[in-house]
């Protein structure tokens, strides 16, 4: 790889590999088919329901991330994408977070 | 990986710049997805006025558009490893299949969408509908462009010889396509699953 690193523009995307993509989409399978049968055949309570279901939406978000956009900090651009991802997250942690706490606090209030 | 045309210092930086632009355009686009979620949350509350969602969804029609969506990731991911094999041909079938799959999710999208309109949930009977509305034709327009951008890659690995110019656009066409999977699978979560429960 640190050959052909000369020669290739760093794109910082990892390098492709059948096996990491494989691993990465038998995964994502399994993460959507435990939650979709979880509220399909309800076995458990509502509110453990919905925090598992959130469980796998971030395990299947995070092997995307790691087994597909291949994610990593190996190169100096991949350190750059890593960065601006990780900001972004801060960003949308503010936006949503953000809005459900106040819109919370509105309708608890005005009730 | 290996066999890529030489090319000099000042135009490597350009191609890493532009990928790297592409990408910062993808997390401004997971703001846009973020905000929309948070509208959907917020109109979706228990107890919102207008009929509830759960009534007109059908899950296992929302897991097959989930699947179609995650293979034709996984055949995205092969033309690309096909690409740099410098198999053009096979690539170009994979990203025919990729096309396929993602045809698939759209029609799929597009029927849900006509049947709730005609069975009584259309974008106007409450802010909750406009918000689902809203949430998922923004995702289904953003992989309808996708379509079209697969079709114009499909074109460009005929056309053009250049393989830096064409592993650039590849590249730029992979990150968006699987950002679109990324977002669905809170899409599913969010709107579906957690409509239903």
């Amino acid at each position: 790889m640190t050959a052909h690193h000369q020669q290739t523009p760093d794109y910082g995307t990892g390098e492709k590999k059948l096996s990491v993509y494989l691993f990465g989409t038998v995964l994502c399978i399994l993460l959507t088919l435990i939650p979709f049968y979880l509220v399909m055949k309800p076995v458990l309570t509502r509110s453990s329901t919905l925090i598992l279901l959130y469980g796998f939406a971030i395990a299947q978000f995070f092997t995307q991330v790691l087994c597909f956009l291949r994610l990593n900090t190996k190169t100096p651009q991949a350190k750059m994408n890593s960065m601006s991802f990780l900001f972004t997250l801060v960003i949308l942690f503010v936006v949503i977070g953000g809005s459900l706490w106040i819109m919370w606090n509105l309708n608890y209030r005005m009730m | 990986m290996s066999h890529v045309i030489p090319h000099d210092e000042r135009h490597h930086d350009a191609n890493s710049t532009d990928v790297f632009g592409f990408w910062l355009y993808i997390l401004t686009d997971c703001i846009l997805f973020g905000s929309l979620f948070a509208t959907f949350l917020v109109l979706n509350h228990p107890g919102a006025y207008g009929p509830a969602l759960k009534d007109f969804i059908s899950l296992p029609y929302v897991l097959i558009g989930t699947f179609l969506l995650l293979a034709s990731n996984f055949t995205f991911a092969l033309a690309l490893m096909a690409f740099y094999r410098r198999q053009k041909v096979l690539s170009q079938c994979f990203l025919l299949l990729t096309f396929g799959l993602g045809l698939g999710f759209v029609v799929m999208e597009v029927n849900e969408f006509y049947h709730l309109v005609h069975e009584g949930y259309g974008w106007f009977v409450s802010g909750a509908a406009s918000a689902f509305y809203g949430l998922v034709a923004t995702h289904g327009l953003h992989v309808s462009f996708g379509l079209l951008w697969i079709v114009i890659m499909m074109v460009q690995l005929s056309l053009f010889k250049d393989d830096v110019i064409n592993e650039k656009r590849f590249i730029m066409l992979g990150i968006f396509w699987n950002f679109l999977d990324i977002v669905w699978i809170f899409v599913f979560t969010t709107v579906y699953l957690q409509g239903a429960l």
